[in-house]
């Protein structure tokens, strides 16, 4: 009988810890997605103390909202620059650092370094070489490139171009690590063979290394858009959303009508569009690129 | 010969230039405040601990009451999330294919929420029992939120490599199932660990969004969001901003240095997937 027993008992110390993780993640995941579903339909403030049903109110109001449509134009024009310039030089400068000399590693390990960096911290540094006498305009002027100092966060357009610049650059570091990492799983003899068969630098990079590299790829974009869509500490501090909201993500407008404006319903509307925006485009891309990993 | 010594150079010429900003933080954290004003890119000189003194000299301790609570933090969710997320893979790797995939499906949507979807309904919910504004409140929030479907999916994908006989081994020598999770498994998936320790300590430590809003500024910060408001609030002293940034990155950065290898090894199984 004891043995009987003791398998009995034997699924249930595991199942034990998985009911845990399951009963935290659906009390701080899932229930929070719920209700913010449940919550977009109720004009919800925490001033009142009652909130009513107002049914699809909060959804005519994403429609008709311009701010939320400037946020939404300036994400996708985020996202889409950052993880087009995070790809290319991530993997231009995953090619230029793969070789394995002691040079090369301490170059790796320092271009990494940016990722390691809170948003916060790397916002704050790229503020005060981006303010009007900073680095970049004292060096610019001493280069006599411009006479007078550019105002690189002051002007909606320059704030947004400083923005996708900051963000990308923080990517590219992430970018250069995984596509190192994807050069390093070729096989040496897949180029010899390639060099046999009379193929120069260019055709051994487009038939060997740039197919071989595309779970890089995958896991590069799929990701850039996941961070990029959620951005808020480098926003806070290089813009604070300015100037004139402009340089203000989906995201960070969430968080401003949630916790600034109080309108709960209408925040939680807003999440409910950004959840469907970013599951929605994290599996079209991963199917996309998938597929073309399987053609490569 | 010569063309990899033009190589050498124009690697470090590139990568010179990309890590510049890093470099004026680093040289900025060891100079005056008339220095860091006058020539931003020049190296110290005079050499100074000034500013670092002054970041830890703060009558409000924001850099070592910070530091204490990002440690703790940090430290925790981890050390909470590696046991429950590791023996709630395993369970999740020894299910029939069908519920093992619905499992799976169930823990990916962790990975897309973007944080600030369920930012307001955790805070109400850790109104609701009493955690808001708390350490545990933070700390638990981490650890049934995103963090733990990217630990399961990193312990489930290592746990495929895991041949079958070991358990199959333990488990006729009477070994019970959390004995096999603990004695032969664990040991087993180190490098899964790694991964999730490594990159789940760096995530919450970076973190800004939660702390900033479950915490609240009045109830203590982590270093972080200390940063964050130090930044709003002294925006002038340069000098000291950058000691307290020194302060807040060199944990996460020497950590990082350390690692390295588990690092790149995590994100290459990641690449692999």
């Amino acid at each position: 009988m004891p043995s009987a027993r003791r398998a009995a008992r034997r699924p249930l110390g595991l199942a034990a810890f998985a009911w845990v993780a399951i009963a935290l993640y659906l009390a701080f995941l899932i229930y929070p997605v719920l209700q913010s579903l449940l919550m977009s339909f109720t004009d919800r403030n925490p001033l009142r103390a009652n909130s009513n049903f107002v049914g699809l109110e909060n959804y005519r109001e994403l429609v008709v909202d311009e701010r939320l449509r400037t946020t939404l134009v300036f994400t996708i024009t985020v996202v889409v620059v950052v993880t087009l310039v995070a790809n290319a030089f991530g993997l231009g400068f995953a090619l230029l650092l793969n070789r394995q000399s002691l040079n090369y590693r301490i170059m790796r390990t320092l271009v990494f370094i940016p990722q390691v960096l809170s948003g916060v911290i790397v916002a704050f540094i790229w503020r005060s070489i981006l303010t009007e006498n900073g680095l970049l305009n004292a060096a610019l002027q001493q280069m006599g490139l411009v006479t007078e100092p550019i105002t690189w966060l002051g002007s909606t357009q320059m704030a947004t171009i400083s923005l996708c610049a900051v963000v990308s650059w923080i990517t590219i570091a992430f970018a250069t690590v995984v596509y190192s990492a994807a050069l390093r799983s070729v096989p040496p003899s897949l180029y010899e063979a390639a060099t046999v068969d009379g193929a120069g630098p260019l055709r051994r990079f487009r038939h060997v290394t740039f197919p071989m590299i595309a779970p890089g790829t995958t896991i590069t974009v799929v990701l850039c858009l996941i961070t990029t869509f959620k951005l808020y500490d480098v926003i806070a501090v290089l813009t604070g959303g300015g100037p004139a909201n402009s340089t203000q993500s989906t995201a960070y407008y969430l968080i401003q009508v949630a916790f600034t404006n109080n309108l709960f319903g209408y925040s939680s509307a807003i999440a409910m569009l950004l959840l469907v925006l970013t599951a929605g485009m994290a599996y079209v891309i991963t199917h996309l690129l998938r597929k073309r990993e399987g053609r490569l | 010969m010569r063309t990899r010594r033009i190589h050498v150079g124009a690697a470090w010429l590139i990568t010179a230039a990309y890590i510049l900003p890093i470099y004026v933080a680093l040289v900025s954290t060891f100079k005056s405040q008339d220095q860091i004003l006058a020539n931003p890119a020049a190296p110290p000189a005079p050499f100074t601990f000034d500013n670092l003194a002054n970041a830890l000299a703060r009558p409000d301790r924001l850099v070592q009451g910070g530091l204490v609570n990002s440690i703790l933090v940090t430290t925790l969710t981890v050390a909470l999330l590696v046991p429950l997320a590791s023996a709630a893979s395993l369970y999740i790797s020894q299910r029939t294919p069908r519920v093992k995939g619905a499992l799976l499906a169930f823990f990916a949507l962790g990975l897309m929420v973007p944080p600030q979807v369920v930012l307001l309904p955790i805070v109400n919910l850790l109104q609701t029992v009493g955690l808001d504004r708390t350490y545990p409140g933070l700390i638990l929030s981490n650890v049934g939120g995103g963090y733990l479907s990217f630990a399961i999916f990193v312990y489930v994908g290592f746990l495929r490599t895991v041949p079958a006989e070991i358990i199959e081994a333990a488990r006729v020598d009477g070994a019970s199932d959390l004995r096999i999770w603990w004695q032969v498994i664990m040991p087993v998936i180190r490098p899964a660990t790694a991964t999730v320790s490594i990159f789940l300590g760096l995530w919450v430590w970076n973190d800004f969004l939660n702390p900033l809003f479950i915490l609240g500024p009045l109830q203590g910060q982590t270093i972080t969001t200390g940063v964050y408001l130090s930044v709003g609030t002294y925006s002038t002293d340069y000098g000291q901003l950058f000691g307290i940034m020194f302060l807040a990155a060199i944990i996460p950065v020497i950590g990082y240095l350390i690692s390295q290898r588990e690092f790149i090894h995590g994100l290459m199984s990641g690449a692999a997937k």
